[in-house]
């Protein structure tokens, strides 16, 4: 649904709240829906259907818990990479060099096989142990989106803000952050998309999400064209409803309308 | 000009790295009186301006606004900023706001001035520069004059007792300086405490009660503006005022 379906004496608010609506509420019946959709379709995937539509659902869930855990170490990193004493400076930039340093895979790997090793009684299940991984993971690419968007906030709105009496809190809650999530708002929304196909390498720890179900039954069934076609375009619905869910939220802050 | 100096700047020095930007500066804002600060760029006096609400701190001597001395101390700067308004080259109105949200942001977040009082008086004050039919747009449908007196607006709207002007008509198309230059009169006029760096010699000799002449990092000279236009008090300020067209 794109922007342009609504009527044009709509203001942006109310077309980018209709947009951001339909988009989610597509998503839920589509969610909800999946098991029945699938079951329309030809053998092998027809009788598996309640098991695609477990995956998928497992997917989203996936994405959608490690992408809210991102958000906030994004942001948090972020911040303590641009704060004023060097020890957080210190610990953001490490977490950074070593997240961005190692492949995913080993990330999720090492959180379900030596965390519980190293930190006894930290014995997470699959699902929760995907969840940090990827959480992890996508706080450091957020981190580098937000602090991109912290640094291209012009020196003057700080100096307008401080300049007014106005607190730090306020200062950085009211005026530089607000400017600062619109600009990091396009990677953010790259990120996410990431994750959401990242999630699939889960499956590396049993996590029985959307591609576990379609290689195991791929194998079993030997029918490789039908089974990851899909899971190919299971994805590609997934990321198509999200993205314009996020297109709405990017509509919002474009004020200046130049995103046309 | 009687009344009781309300800034006072002692002996103020600044250097940016190795090189000083302020030697040993001082002079005094009294209250109702306008004083135009002139001098080449480089000389220091916008950095003086910016030293006064500490958004460039300066190095050694003192500052006090109201008796009280400038410093480090969070809570005392940003009452001592509440009382001294900024006007600045680039505007740096808040791009993400509406004018009236500009406006009423300070007194919404640092009074808590209810919304609805809050826009009232944002109303009054954009009546004020004349920009009242424009409360609703966002700062980037404005032209670069009109952006200029709602960052007037912004700064009046806590109620300052002084207020800086650091080259407010520097970045503005020709045609567009007057608007920005007759509100600035018209506050002068109403009695407004002002300290303004400019380049604009006409509005010096009219509306100013003083002129400081900046050089190198001092105040190389000070005068009323008559006498200051009038009788250059040597080859220097009569250079400059020829290259500005006073």
């Amino acid at each position: 649904m794109p922007i342009a379906f609504w009527p044009a004496h709509w203001s942006r608010l109310q077309r980018s709240n209709a947009t951001l609506a339909t988009a989610l509420l597509l998503l839920v019946l589509v969610m909800a829906a999946l098991g029945r959709l699938f079951s329309w379709l030809p053998e092998p995937i027809g009788s598996s259907a309640e098991t695609f539509a477990d995956g998928a659902r497992t997917t989203l869930w996936l994405t959608l818990v490690s992408g809210g855990l991102g958000l906030v170490l994004g942001t948090a990193t972020a911040l303590a990479r641009t704060s004023r004493w060097a020890l957080l400076r210190w610990g953001a930039r490490f977490y950074l060099w070593v997240i961005r340093g190692t492949p995913l895979l080993v990330q999720i790997l090492f959180v379900y096989f030596a965390l519980p090793l190293l930190v006894p009684g930290l014995r997470l299940p699959e699902f929760a142990a995907a969840v940090l991984a990827l959480g992890l993971n996508a706080g450091a690419y957020n981190s580098e989106a937000i602090r991109a968007g912290l640094l291209a906030v012009p020196q003057g709105q700080t100096e307008a803000a401080r300049a007014l009496g106005l607190r730090r809190r306020h200062v950085f809650l009211d005026v530089v952050m607000p400017q600062a999530f619109k600009m990091a708002l396009p990677p953010l929304v790259s990120n996410f998309v990431a994750l959401l196909k990242d999630s699939s390498l889960a499956y590396a720890i049993g996590v029985v999400e959307l591609t576990n179900v379609g290689n195991r039954l791929q194998s079993q069934t030997f029918q490789p064209i039908a089974t990851l076609s899909t899971v190919a375009l299971t994805y590609l619905v997934l990321t198509t409803l999200i993205t314009q869910a996020t297109q709405a939220i990017e509509y919002r802050f474009d004020i200046e309308d130049r995103a046309r | 000009m009687t009344a009781a100096p309300y800034i006072v700047i002692d002996r103020v020095c600044k250097s940016f790295g190795a090189q000083p930007v302020l030697r040993d500066v001082c002079t005094q804002f009294r209250s109702g009186e306008v004083s135009v600060i002139i001098g080449a760029s480089g000389s220091g006096k916008s950095t003086l301006l910016r030293a006064i609400n500490r958004l460039e701190p300066h190095d050694s001597g003192t500052i006090t606004i109201a008796g009280v001395p400038v410093g480090p101390h969070e809570a005392t700067l940003q009452q001592q900023r509440t009382d001294v308004g900024m006007v600045f080259q680039q505007f740096n109105l808040f791009g993400h706001m509406t004018v009236l949200d500009n406006l009423t942001l300070a007194p919404r977040r640092i009074h808590r001035t209810p919304r609805a009082q809050a826009n009232a008086q944002a109303m009054a004050l954009l009546r004020r520069v004349g920009l009242q039919e424009h409360a609703a747009k966002y700062p980037w449908q404005l032209s670069g004059g009109q952006q200029q007196r709602v960052a007037i607006a912004r700064a009046l709207a806590m109620n300052p007792k002084v207020m800086l002007f650091d080259e407010p008509t520097s970045a503005l198309d020709p045609e567009m300086v007057q608007e920005v230059l007759d509100v600035m009169r018209e506050l002068a006029r109403a009695g407004m405490t002002m300290v303004v760096v400019t380049h604009e010699m006409g509005f010096a000799r009219e509306v100013a009660d003083r002129v400081l002449f900046f050089d190198q990092g001092r105040i190389a000279h000070e005068a009323p503006p008559a006498e200051f236009f009038g009788q250059p008090a040597n080859e220097r300020i009569r250079a400059f005022i020829g290259r500005m067209g006073g």
